[in-house]
């Protein structure tokens, strides 16, 4: 269709090609092999959930909400509305709390939808995976390091991590006495991306203005950065120690690892039920993907209290930044009947066949279309293969196969 | 030509005055006269056309006009859902003042395991959900009278009224006021940008202007029901009565059936009629309302017409309102109707006519909207559009719309506004509709002496139901 003609693909969906197809099957292929080797088992929910699961405080920030796809079902005349999947974490926990009990290390790659303005995508492919059961800076690490495992397989270069902690700022939040609600309005905001909070909390502390400068405006680097954080900030703010001295495990640990981090206090994203360390995975400048500890969202979603944590790596922007490399799959051998009777159509469809048990991806030959790779029936029977230029009569699909690569 | 478009109902008067003042008057607009289209004096650059308040802000958004007046509500209603639309707040106009209110019963139960929020305005009842953080609550659009369903039938309405006394006089707690304002005036942002409207602008911008107001989304209200067990059954028989245009025929055949309740009568309805039968309920919303209200077991009976109670099982089929009874007045046809200058008599005709003249978007108005889309996909009509409106239909075509789809009796309003009938869909007539289970015990009796009442007076259901 000319690039002029009105579209009649919906606004903001996307159309994959099979080059584009191929990269983001290279991703997923990567990241369940990733997963599998760290003992994570797949699962999948339903693209439409109830939209009641998403909407109790401390589940998705308001404006996050407001670009939910929901929806009345067929059955929906209760006012009761459902929505599509607006990300992956918050089913997966309602999966566990109804399914499942005990340490679960699962895995997906799942579709989500949100509204997005002018032509930016509306379904996102999401490659996450969810720690619940087990919690902790082990399992923040073990996460971490699958991420990072998963990223490097794809061959992109190294993948930085930048890390934080819901904690600081909700402890910055509480201490510039705002109430409850102005707390959770401000909490809000930043989820959403809005960092003049971080002002009108500065003006809020002016005996803390410095220290809090350090936190919010310089994004530092590992263990040096966090102990001047710690130094300026814990005897005017002693309750930063617990995320604090968290922080402090996951950035030793993974320097003894020889992975350098990033420590950045707002790490802005519009979910709100995370309790304890976020991370978020960048390669070169682009985000490709984060997640953090969730421990309150079970009980949130009416389990009992369970430790949970999880990232997703974002397969589209995977899938772009990959070079297109050559196809694995090699172009199917094409079968041309003798003639277009009965006789000969069965003829090559059971050559073909017998092709295909052999390993050989094939297909008819139709209206005319020509491959490298052709197998010629000819009308008393025998066969004429083709590569390229040359030409070989055999006899019999057993030679042809062995002949185009297959078994004979 | 620039496309102006006004409102009909309460602001009409006092904005034909401010107009008139303005320099802008526009002929007939204030006696309340019956056209949709006007002209303004002898300016003939200006079409002036009417609709229902609500209406406005989504024409100005679809670009079918350039400037509008409507409540300051009713164009947040549409940008608190759709905030990237093309409207424009131009300036608020010092007329119609009055107020969206969230507000509760004076004496309100506990939540049935989720709060019930009814409104005229889902999109901003949905908006203050979220703001809430409620985690459970289910919010129920209506055509209107949201200030009569709490607390039996709702634990929180928005609703609109000059000020909090009036909330109160309804028996109703104000909450919290969400939204002060009146008239506004709003423009196309693309005609602001590339088309000329000065001429009508410059009047407009003279109105009365008042303080600009604006959205303002609690995120806690005191007073806010508690959440408690779902409803136990409850001892009485509901039964929902009609307002408005439904009022008189419902009057006529209760009247016939013995039935007559106080407080709903020729001179008008209060909210809770009285019944003299025993353990009977009477309330008054309207008909529109009545098959989602009977869906969800707030009431047992309702009168209403088989077009509301198709429209909402089209939407929902597996509802569990059934009709119960053809009470056989009111009886109309709903069709399919275009302009009486499209050549041919059919609607395949009338397809043939539209895509020979490159219209590749069927535009289809009708306050039916299930209705409506049921019929584009029914008649195979391709790539359309549906606009639900609110009312002043017959206006919609041929500049807003292709196709109308509404009801009709005799045709001669369809005659008067060059309209012909294009295709015929089915036939309504009022209905007393049930939940799909009586009622049992002792509410059955009850259930049983209305219901056996009206069908003395009422037609035969014809086979296969509705």
């Amino acid at each position: 269709m000319p690039d002029t003609a009105e579209s009649l693909r919906c606004r903001g969906m996307r159309d994959l090609l099979p080059p584009e197809m191929a990269r983001f099957r290279r991703v997923e292929r990567a990241f369940l092999a990733a997963c599998r080797a760290s003992g994570y088992e797949e699962v999948r929910t339903p693209t439409i959930e109830y939209l009641h699961l998403f909407t109790a405080a401390g589940t998705l920030s308001p404006q996050m909400l407001h670009r939910v796809y929901s929806f009345l079902d067929w059955d929906g005349w209760s006012g009761e509305r459902v929505v599509l999947r607006p990300e992956a974490t918050i089913p997966t926990a309602r999966l566990y709390s109804e399914r499942l009990s005990g340490p679960a290390r699962l895995c997906y790659v799942q579709n989500v939808f949100r509204f997005a303005g002018d032509d930016q995508s509306r379904e996102d492919w999401q490659c996450g995976v969810e720690l619940i059961g087990a919690g902790g800076p082990p399992a923040d690490l073990e996460l971490i390091l699958l991420g990072l495992s998963a990223l490097g397989a794809l061959g992109l270069g190294d993948a930085e991590v930048v890390l934080s902690h819901a904690g600081l700022v909700r402890a910055v939040l509480a201490r510039a006495g705002l109430t409850p609600e102005g707390q959770s309005a401000s909490y809000d905001r930043l989820l959403d991306g809005d960092l003049s909070v971080i002002g009108e909390v500065e003006a809020r502390l002016p005996e803390l203005d410095a220290p809090l400068h350090l936190l919010f405006d310089v994004s530092g680097a590992g263990s040096g950065y966090l102990a001047n954080v710690r130094e300026a900030l814990l005897p005017a703010l002693p309750e930063l120690e617990p995320p604090l001295s968290e922080l402090a495990t996951l950035v030793q640990v993974l320097e003894g690892l020889g992975r350098t981090c990033r420590l950045q206090a707002a790490l802005a994203r519009s979910f709100e039920y995370y309790s304890g360390p976020v991370f978020r995975f960048f390669i070169g400048d682009e985000d490709v993907g984060g997640g953090g500890r969730y421990d309150e969202l079970l009980g949130l979603l009416g389990g009992s209290p369970t430790p949970a944590s999880g990232f997703v790596l974002y397969a589209n922007v995977l899938a772009r930044l990959l070079p297109e490399a050559e196809s694995d799959d090699v172009a199917a051998v094409l079968v041309r009947p003798s003639d277009d009777r009965a006789d000969g159509l069965a003829a090559a469809l059971r050559l073909a066949q017998g092709l295909r048990d052999r390993g050989i991806a094939c297909a008819l030959a139709l209206d005319g279309e020509a491959a490298d790779r052709q197998v010629q029936m000819q009308a008393d029977g025998r066969l004429l293969v083709r590569l390229g230029e040359i030409e070989r009569p055999v006899d019999g699909v057993a030679q042809a196969a062995s002949l185009l690569g297959g078994r004979s | 030509m620039i496309k102006l478009a006004l409102p009909t109902g309460d602001l009409r008067k006092p904005l034909a005055a401010l107009l008139d003042g303005s320099g802008l008057h526009v002929e007939g607009y204030g006696e309340g006269s019956r056209s949709y289209r006007f002209s303004a004096g002898s300016n003939e650059e200006v079409s002036v056309r009417v609709f229902r308040e609500r209406d406005i802000p989504v024409q100005i958004a679809l670009g079918n006009y350039d400037l509008g007046i409507c409540g300051l509500a009713w164009v947040e209603e549409l940008l608190c859902r759709f905030p990237q639309e093309a409207v424009v707040r131009l300036r608020d106009i010092d007329i119609g003042e009055a107020s969206v209110y969230v507000a509760a019963a004076a004496s309100p139960r506990p939540a049935p395991g989720h709060f019930r929020i009814v409104s005229e305005y889902p999109n901003l009842a949905e908006a203050l959900a979220g703001s809430l953080r409620l985690s459970a609550y289910r919010v129920v659009p209506l055509w209107g009278s949201a200030q009569a369903y709490p607390p039996e039938d709702a634990d929180l309405a928005l609703v609109t009224a000059p000020d909090d006394s009036i909330v109160r006089s309804w028996g109703l707690q104000p909450l919290a006021a969400l939204l002060k304002g009146g008239a506004c005036l709003v423009a196309n942002r693309r005609s602001l940008a590339a088309k000329d409207v000065a001429s009508v602008l410059g009047p407009l911008l003279s109105l009365g202007q008042r303080p600009e107001g604006h959205l303002d989304l609690p995120r806690t209200l005191s007073g806010l029901p508690s959440l408690g067990a779902p409803q136990a059954e409850r001892d009485t028989v509901r039964l929902a009565v009609p307002d408005g245009h439904q009022q008189p025929g419902a009057l006529a055949v209760l009247r016939e059936a013995g039935l007559t309740f106080e407080g709903y009568d020729d001179s008008g309805a209060v909210a809770r009629p009285r019944s003299d039968i025993a353990g009977l309920d009477v309330k008054v919303i309207r008909p529109q309302d009545m098959p989602q209200q009977v869906a969800l077991g707030n009431f047992d009976l309702a009168i209403s017409g088989r077009d509301w109670l198709l429209d909402h099982t089209t939407r929902f089929p597996s509802s569990p309102v059934r009709p119960v009874l053809d009470l056989g007045r009111a009886r109309y046809t709903l069709v399919a109707t275009a302009s009486e200058d499209v050549p041919g008599d059919t609607i395949g005709e009338a397809i043939s006519y539209w895509r020979s003249r490159g219209r590749s978007t069927l535009r289809v108005a009708s306050e039916y909207a299930n209705l409506a889309d049921r019929y584009t996909q029914d008649r195979r009509l391709g790539r359309c559009q549906v606009i639900p409106i609110a009312g002043a239909s017959e206006g919609f075509v041929p500049e807003d719309a292709e196709i109308l789809i509404e009801g009709t009796e005799t045709g001669t309003t369809l005659v008067a506004n060059r309209l012909k009938v294009i295709d015929s869909i089915f036939e309504s007539t009022s209905h007393l509709l049930g939940y799909e289970q009586p009622p049992e015990g002792r509410r059955r009796a009850v259930y049983d002496e209305v219901v056996g009442r009206l069908r003395q007076v009422a037609a035969p259901v014809p086979a296969g139901g509705a």
